[in-house]
């Protein structure tokens, strides 16, 4: 990228040098400042001996206890030269491993032309495995390749046969149709469900009911949940104020839209960074009352900018414009890294990443794209629309007026006018006349949250120790060098440029950060299991050749994450079954091999979802503002204002699917919180699994659980009279899909000899067969 | 350790059918996957429990703790201009004249603490606090300050206090949560102040209340009476048992066993924890149990007490609350809110560090007292605040906390605030100190306690915390 040629006074002479020596001199630079990082950097780096490091340039200037290392243009005056020469009292690096002659004289034209740092180009040259552009690799030929259905095989049983593991026997139909349909809707399969895969004898029956449960609208709405744990999703800012974010739901529905449309990665990355710069919505206002078709088109696709619309905000940060302005360019610059590269860009805040070849700099440029744009609320009707909701807004001028004069008469706070006596009549008309203007005046016309371009563009500046008052090295928008990706910024869309820069086709993070997490969502664990950190503080991938293979594939496929679903769940390792296996069990006790199936705990929301459709109350509904549910009063703890938790009055509404739930940042729903459930303040990679006692309590005895337990039973019991025998059946199939063994029907029989039928339906429900997917 | 065989006697007698094969996955699955075992501390420990005093809304110091004899000289006039600017929420600090206490100060204690009138009998046991009057961070509003004192940090999502503490300890307690939350009503940022962060759920605080079920969940329904909890529980288990043997040696699977066990027992022990129906008249006298206005926080001060004895790790009572009944927020007002608000917990707390120290529990309970801020020598006369020529504003740069018990020495002041009690000036003690003080007592050293996230090794103390306090507190 063209590093575009601003100045800062303070640094103008050494930009001059900058510019009038231009390419010659960035040549010269780099192997001085390569030197320094070289020779000194093991004891003036991270650990600051004397409290010099050499790492940024301001700190070597400043230099450590013995005062000021380098002066700018003077090598003469400069103590680092000295004491790298050895000419004086200070001789550096101590002992005999002095820098060679060629070295000095390197490091002294250097000071010379003014120590010029670009810290990208110090940095640019990284060889970590995860900044290379994946590259097809050769399917491996293992020995057995009657194992293998699909290349994915080829790659784990060849490393299996590696590490001298066997792979365990496919499992059941049962136990795939539950991982199948767990894994793609986040819902149990129905016993007809069941029972209908288990006859299909077919050769394609398991292919076929992938193909229907990828089409069904149930698998956006789980994994847009997926995504939504990555994007730290939530419908208000949190902290005290916790403001509600009454458009948010729009952008959780663009998610859930975009997986059922499977619309190609690349384009959902471009539609969430810079869809207004990409595909502009302002076209001519032509259509009437009916949105022109290519400009709802395009409003669709900016809907996904309500990303950085959504985050966590303090109203502390509104004291100082600078404030407000700087931590919502850093939420955005470490949401975007976590979310779309895989890295922690979020060190690099306050001082260059310790780790990854990421400088503070870097991060002030990836902030400096943000700058220049804002959410704005806008209308997703047509003008001649808002026109139609906005005419009778007089009712509202009317409403407002009978609230003052209500509060007059009842000598209110806040009222303008002391107390005037009224009669109970004139109350009672007031009161009625009230009502009846909210219930006619017109509900305001609908509007999106998303990204804008500001009226100005603020300077983007280096924040020392992320600071925002204090300010350093003035800085341009730009990319991480050492991705090796560049990407041109065509002012004023700099969003645009980040998204063409991400969705490159040589970018060597994007798919394959991807491509893990739907890997992640079916195996349990990523082929990096740090599915956020790509960096050297990540996880090693367990598979390179595959996560490499995968990533190629995804783009072979047009990005489209249905075929990559569908890709890794036909291989032969997503068929295997859990079932355990000591001599694998001493090898690879983990199973990071894969030579079974990881099994897993329900999600929060799964996990609800799950109870709802067993109880047969789950409400299908889709899209729309999210519902908050009710809550007991001790629920309710610590809840700052309980009127903000507006419970929805149709008690239909209670029962739809978690992911149209109220997110609440300051409050989570306690069930939600007692399984795991993300605290959307940042970008979650992979979810706790975590077993402790409140669980339990949870299952055993909040209200929800109980009223589910009874509503099975009201179920069972319509079905299937009373006959015990055929309750304990319907239930077991309902619960796990499948009839009860002789035994377990022998005990539940016993048992509700004694209990009702909701007390067994509720102990259904906590089993660890109801809970867990094989 | 101890804990490992009493959990090995409580499952050879559970009598659940499992075979010894099953039994043995279990223990193992307990004592692997426990995130609340016990563990050892990493350093000498002088405290093995926590009670945090939690005086929500910000207490003003100058009305407590930290007398300012030059505020009634200064009454009304502008603030000298020596004192410089500080950023504030709702006033602008230079156009706010002084406001003078009318508190009383009196020296108690051998120590001689000054200690104002409305803390007659935590003042009683002067020698037992060390009142440290320098405490000090950056956060002005309410968030940010309780973000600071709870969870180390200004922004949401790090874990509490109590969080890091039984992450790095465990908890002593069987059937019992291992951080405990007792609240007063709703809190200004709600509950991340005692949520777990980024940690693992099992260290996130849990709410109690008064009364017979005092953990949420954690009654059965009616609806099912004793004898269905027994057939209850052994269908339940025999049926996990069921599924476990079939698949061998998962041993998540067998820690949600174990988990509902705990739950079993937390069901039977939290009843007993509540059921103070054995403490005698004088103990409840002496929490104020017997007078209305002292009754409630008094009966949070006793069950604390009793969270202590059962071996409960980290204990938070919260006075102040945004739902009624008032706070520490001295906006309006602020003397007759100070006066309010003492009234409640002085004599609960006095009647705590009296009956901890009676039961030989003070030594090992580090009691802690304190609010996200203090307030500003000058008046909130300011109209966007609410605020009146009465009131105080939000003070983060200097305020006053105390300690006692846990091998804390009493009967000493550190630290000090300028002449107007504006800023700290002497021994500054910032937020970071305080955390890294607090885990020493327990044991813990605030540079090894990390939870690796996001690419870094986090701690609650971020990249700073002395401990030097630590030390000055014990001799």
């Amino acid at each position: 990228m063209q590093e575009p040629k601003k100045t800062t006074p303070s640094r103008g002479l050494q930009f001059a040098v900058f510019t009038m020596f231009g390419a010659a001199l960035s040549a010269a630079q780099q192997p001085a400042v390569a030197i320094l990082q070289k020779q000194c950097g093991s004891c003036h780096g991270a650990s600051q001996m004397s409290g010099f490091d050499v790492r940024e340039r301001d700190a070597l200037l400043r230099g450590g206890k013995r005062g000021a290392a380098v002066t700018p243009g003077k090598p003469a005056d400069s103590l680092l030269l000295r004491a790298i020469k050895r000419d004086g009292d200070l001789k550096m690096p101590p002992g005999k491993s002095a820098l060679t002659s060629k070295e000095v004289a390197l490091i002294e034209a250097w000071i010379g032309v003014g120590a010029p740092w670009d810290s990208t180009a110090a940095k640019t040259e990284s060889t970590w495995w995860s900044f290379q552009t994946p590259k097809l690799p050769a399917v491996p030929l293992p020995r057995n390749m009657k194992w293998v259905r699909n290349p994915i095989d080829q790659f784990v049983i060849a490393k299996l046969e590696d590490k001298g593991l066997k792979p365990v026997a496919n499992a059941s139909k049962l136990s795939l149709a539950r991982r199948v349909y767990f894994d793609l809707h986040g819902l149990p399969p129905t016993p007809r469900e069941v029972e209908a895969f288990v006859n299909d004898t077919s050769p394609d029956a398991y292919k076929n009911l992938l193909d229907k449960l990828l089409a069904s609208p149930r698998y956006g709405e789980r994994w847009g949940r997926n995504w939504l744990d990555v994007v730290r999703y939530a419908d208000t800012g949190g902290y005290e104020t916790d403001v509600l974010y009454s458009n948010a739901w729009r952008y959780r529905d663009y998610v859930i839209r975009s997986f059922n449309e499977d619309k190609p990665y690349t384009e959902f990355v471009k539609e969430q960074i810079a869809a207004d710069e990409i595909w502009p919505d302002n076209l001519d206002l032509n259509g009437g009352y009916e949105l022109p078709k290519d400009k709802l088109a395009n409003l669709n696709r900016r809907l996904g900018t309500g990303l950085y619309t959504v985050g966590p905000m303090a109203v502390e940060y509104t004291f100082f414009g600078d404030q407000y302005r700087a931590e919502w360019q850093a939420e955005a610059v470490e949401t975007t890294s976590s979310a779309f590269l895989g890295l922690t860009m979020g060190c690099a805040r306050c001082h260059d990443h310790k780790f990854d070849p990421l400088s503070q700099r870097d991060y002030y440029r990836m902030a400096a794209v943000f700058a220049g744009s804002e959410d704005r609320e806008i209308p997703i009707v047509s003008q001649m629309g808002v026109f139609e909701y906005t005419r009778y807004q007089t009712r509202l001028v009317i409403a407002d007026q009978i609230k003052e004069r209500l509060m007059a008469i009842d000598g209110r706070k806040g009222a303008k006018r002391p107390a005037t006596p009224a009669s109970k009549d004139e109350r009672e008309t007031l009161l009625r006349q009230l009502g009846d203007a909210y219930l006619k005046a017109p509900v305001m016309f609908p509007k999106a949250s998303v990204l804008a371009h500001s009226e100005m563009v603020p300077d983007s500046h280096v924040l020392l120790r992320g600071e925002f008052k204090q300010k350093g090295e003035q800085v341009s928008p730009g990319f991480p060098g050492a991705l090796g990706v560049t990407a041109k910024i065509t002012e004023p869309h700099r969003r645009k440029a980040l998204a063409e820069w991400l969705t490159s086709p040589q970018h060597p993070l994007l798919a394959r950060v991807m491509v893990n997490r739907i890997w992640q969502g079916h195996f349990g664990r990523g082929i990096v299991a740090t599915s956020n950190d790509f960096g050297r503080q990540g996880d090693a991938p367990t598979h390179p050749e595959l996560l490499d293979w995968l990533a190629v594939e995804f783009a072979a496929q047009g990005y489209s994450m249905k075929a990559l679903h569908r890709l890794m769940m036909l291989s032969n390792t997503y068929q295997m079954s859990s079932e355990p296996n000591e001599a694998n069990s001493m090898v690879d006790a983990d199973n990071r091999f894969l030579w079974r199936m990881n099994r897993r705990r329900l999600q929060a929301e799964e996990l609800r979802d799950s109870v709802l459709a067993s109880s047969g109350a789950l409400n299908m509904k889709m899209t729309g503002p999210p519902v908050a549910v009710p809550l007991s009063e001790e629920e309710k703890a610590g809840m700052r204002d309980p009127t903000q938790w507006p419970v929805h009055p149709d008690v239909a509404e209670h029962n739809r699917r978690s992911v149209y739930l109220y997110v609440k940042r300051s409050f989570r729903l306690p069930m939600f919180e007692a399984f795991d459930q993300p605290d959307a303040v940042a970008s979650c990679a992979r979810r706790e699994s975590s077993t402790v006692a409140p669980q339990a309590l949870t299952l055993m005895n909040s209200d929800f659980m109980l009223k589910q337990a009874a509503q099975l039973a009201e179920r069972l019991r319509k079905d299937n009279s009373n006959d015990p025998a055929k309750l304990i059946e319907a239930g077991s199939r309902i619960a796990f899909g499948r009839a009860p063994k002789v035994d377990e029907a022998k005990r539940a029989a016993a048992f509700l000899e004694r209990n009702d039928l909701a007390a067994l339906c509720l102990l259904w429900f906590n089993t660890n067969e109801y809970l867990y997917v094989d | 350790m101890s804990i490992d065989l009493d959990r090995r006697n409580f499952l050879s007698r559970s009598g659940l059918g499992f075979g010894s094969l099953a039994a043995s996955y279990l223990l193992n699955a307990a004592e692997v996957t426990n995130p609340l075992a016990a563990r050892k501390p990493m350093l000498p420990a002088t405290a093995k429990n926590i009670i945090f005093l939690f005086m929500h809304g910000g207490p003003s110091h100058l009305e407590t703790f930290d007398p300012k004899p030059l505020l009634e000289r200064l009454n009304g006039q502008p603030v000298p201009d020596s004192f410089g600017d500080v950023q504030l929420q709702f006033s602008t600090f230079k156009s706010v004249p002084i406001l003078a206490s009318r508190r009383k100060f009196k020296k108690y204690g051998q120590a001689g603490i000054e200690v104002s009138d409305v803390f007659p009998h935590v003042a009683a046991h002067a020698d037992k606090l060390a009142v440290i009057r320098s405490c000090q961070h950056d956060g002005f509003t309410h968030t940010a300050a309780l973000n600071w004192l709870n969870n180390g940090w200004p922004r949401l999502g790090r874990p509490s206090v109590g969080s890091w503490v039984t992450y790095g300890l465990g908890s002593e307690s069987e059937n019992l949560p291992a951080f405990v939350v007792m609240l007063d009503g709703g809190i200004k940022s709600g509950p991340p102040v005692y949520g777990s962060g980024f940690l693992p759920a099992a260290y996130q605080g849990t709410v109690l209340r008064n009364g017979p079920a005092p953990i949420l969940n954690v009654q059965p329904p009616a609806a099912r009476g004793s004898a269905n909890q027994k057939d209850f529980r052994e269908l339940l288990q025999w049926q996990n048992q069921q599924h476990l043997t079939a698949r061998g040696d998962d041993t998540d699977l067998a820690a949600r066993m174990a988990s509902y066990e705990l739950a079993f027992k937390m069901q039977m022990a939290a009843p007993e924890l509540a059921d103070i129906a054995k403490e005698s008249d004088a103990t409840r006298k002496l929490y104020g149990m017997d007078e209305t206005g002292t009754a409630a926080f008094g009966g949070k001060c006793l069950l604390a007490r009793r969270l202590v004895e059962r071996g409960v790790r980290f204990v938070q009572l919260w006075s102040g609350s945004t739902t009624g009944g008032g706070d520490w927020d001295g906006h309006a007002q602020c003397d007759k809110g100070i006066v309010t608000m003492a009234g409640k917990v002085d004599k609960p707390i006095a009647g705590l560090l009296a009956d901890l120290e009676s039961r030989g529990l003070l030594d090992s309970t580090l009691v802690v007292w304190g609010g996200e801020f203090g307030r500003t020598p000058t008046s909130d006369g300011s109209a966007n605040g609410g605020g009146d020529s009465q009131g105080r504003d939000h003070n983060p740069y200097g305020f006053t906390i105390w300690m006692a018990g846990g091998g804390v020495r009493g009967g000493q002041v550190i630290g000090s605030t300028d002449e107007i009690g504006l800023r700290a000036v002497q021994d500054p003690l910032h937020v970071h100190d305080l955390h890294a003080t607090m885990l020493s007592l327990m044991g813990l050293d605030h540079e090894k306690l990390t939870y690796h996230f996001q690419g870094r090794d986090f701690r609650l103390t971020d990249v700073a915390g002395k401990t030097d306090l630590a030390a000055r507190l014990r001799t």
